[in-house]
């Protein structure tokens, strides 16, 4: 086992800028028409499955991007499998011997269901990946980590809570996040909702730390060192939008900040697709009261600049939208 | 010089094994052994390494491999959350009784959300 973190550890250095745009002169309207029409009951014969998806196509990068658009598409995430779980590890936080039955237990429960019912939560999504990749010859691993969205206090984790997946295409490792390509649960009525987000398949290493942090460091697939868990904790937070919109995030570099009345922030970002700068947006909360402001808008090449000035003192939370799509959520506490 | 005897011996064994290498048609069970409880697997994918050739285990864990075989060649077992094996194909290889062992994966889940993020204040 640690002989593969090594040789991955040794990889990396090769592949600090592993991005999808790679491949844009790879075509995945073939690889994404064959995963988007073929249907599959259950999940018994993955190999076959596996095989089907990608008998066609002669890349490995096509063939991964049809299991992954397959899977993003076909596997449900399961609430109630996930609450319980969380209850259960929580539970059994201090008791190491049945926090291991409970996950043997559970484990076998998820794989009944995701072979039957194609219904998982994120481990089960990243195992499948990894194995429909083994079945075609793709080097895959499975990352354990934070995962972090706007519901999710970093500070009261006790446990990691997410998986995703590295994959190895042509000598490259590369980032991606099935789970959160496929979807979303109404955490209310536990009903889950296909929508594919193609901005974490092989997303861009320094915008996938943002919201994702592995417990094996070099996993970040960023130059060593670059990042620690409170600098990750401390990061601005970014939305599922953001993932489709940006290829980087530049400035502000934390989430929370502190000015003066009357300072000027700078707001930088390296876009992926055009963007309507006519249509960025700030709006400022504090509290009950939500205000839109106009922040002063740049763009050149692909780097967006915004510049604001807070004039008035107070706490704000900064949500940042690019027409009706919320990007990012900082906090600014204006003093005198 | 014994060594080297037994070596050469051993060579004409194996190549007088191949020569009349036949076909073989492997059956076999796959079970996963979680703290010695031993239990069939259903749908473990079984195929041969490099190839799309494959199949699936049955509800009592059974599977039948729908071509024959040759000496040498790689079978690979595998299951979600276990860690795969892989067999080499021996005149031996009729039945295969093939017990997966978990792997340590942990099971954990974050889930996407779309709700936007809001700040605890304190009343004042």
């Amino acid at each position: 086992m640690k002989k593969i973190w090594l040789y991955l550890l040794f990889t990396f250095g090769v592949s600090s800028f592993a991005q999808q745009s790679d491949f844009d002169s790879t075509s995945f309207t073939k690889a994404d028409r064959i995963a988007k029409t073929y249907k599959s009951k259950g999940l018994i014969e993955v190999n076959k499955l596996t095989f089907q998806l990608t008998k066609d196509l002669t890349t490995d990068v096509e063939k991964f991007r049809a299991i992954y658009i397959w899977i993003a598409h076909n596997i449900s995430n399961n609430h109630r499998m996930y609450l319980k779980n969380n209850r259960k590890k929580k539970r059994f936080k201090n008791d190491s011997v049945r926090l291991d039955e409970w996950n043997s237990k559970f484990k076998k429960d998820l794989f009944k269901k995701l072979l039957r019912n194609k219904t998982t939560i994120c481990t089960g999504y990243a195992l499948l990946l990894k194995e429909m990749c083994a079945v075609v010859g793709i080097e895959a691993h499975i990352v354990q980590g934070f995962g972090r969205t706007a519901v999710i206090d970093l500070s009261s984790l006790d446990f990691p809570n997410h998986t995703w997946n590295i994959v190895k295409l042509n000598n490259k490792w590369y980032l991606c996040d099935a789970t959160w390509s496929s979807g979303f649960s109404n955490t209310e009525t536990n009903e889950f909702k296909f929508k594919y987000n193609d901005g974490y398949f092989l997303t861009e290493p320094e915008l996938f730390a943002k919201t994702h942090f592995p417990l094996q460091k070099e996993l970040t697939l960023l130059p060593k060192n670059s990042m620690s868990y409170v600098e990750f904790s401390e990061a601005p937070l970014l939305y599922e939008d953001a993932y489709n919109m940006l290829d980087k995030h530049l400035l502000p570099l934390k989430m929370h900040n502190e000015i003066k009345k009357n300072e000027i922030v700078q707001f930088q970002y390296e876009l992926k697709k055009k963007t309507d700068i006519k249509k960025v947006n700030l709006v400022l909360s504090s509290g009950s009261n939500e205000k839109y402001e106009k922040p002063n808008v740049s763009l050149e090449d692909n780097v967006l600049s915004l510049f604001y000035q807070f004039k008035r003192t107070g706490f704000y939370d900064v949500h940042l939208y690019f027409d009706k799509n919320l990007i990012a959520t900082y906090t600014f506490r204006v003093s005198k | 010089m014994k060594t080297t005897t037994l070596s050469v011996l051993f060579l004409f064994l194996f190549i007088s094994i191949s020569s009349f290498a036949q076909d073989i048609q492997v059956k076999g069970k796959v079970s996963s052994k979680i703290e010695n409880k031993k239990e069939a697997l259903f749908g473990a994918n079984i195929y041969l390494k490099g190839t799309s050739l494959g199949t699936s285990s049955d509800r009592k864990g059974e599977f039948t491999f729908p071509r024959k075989l040759k000496t040498g060649d790689i079978l690979v077992v595998s299951y979600l959350g276990f860690i795969k094996k892989q067999i080499t194909i021996s005149t031996k290889s009729t039945y295969l009784d093939v017990v997966l062992k978990e792997d340590e994966t942990n099971i954990m889940g974050a889930l996407p959300s779309k709700k936007r993020y809001k700040s605890k204040r304190s009343k004042q």
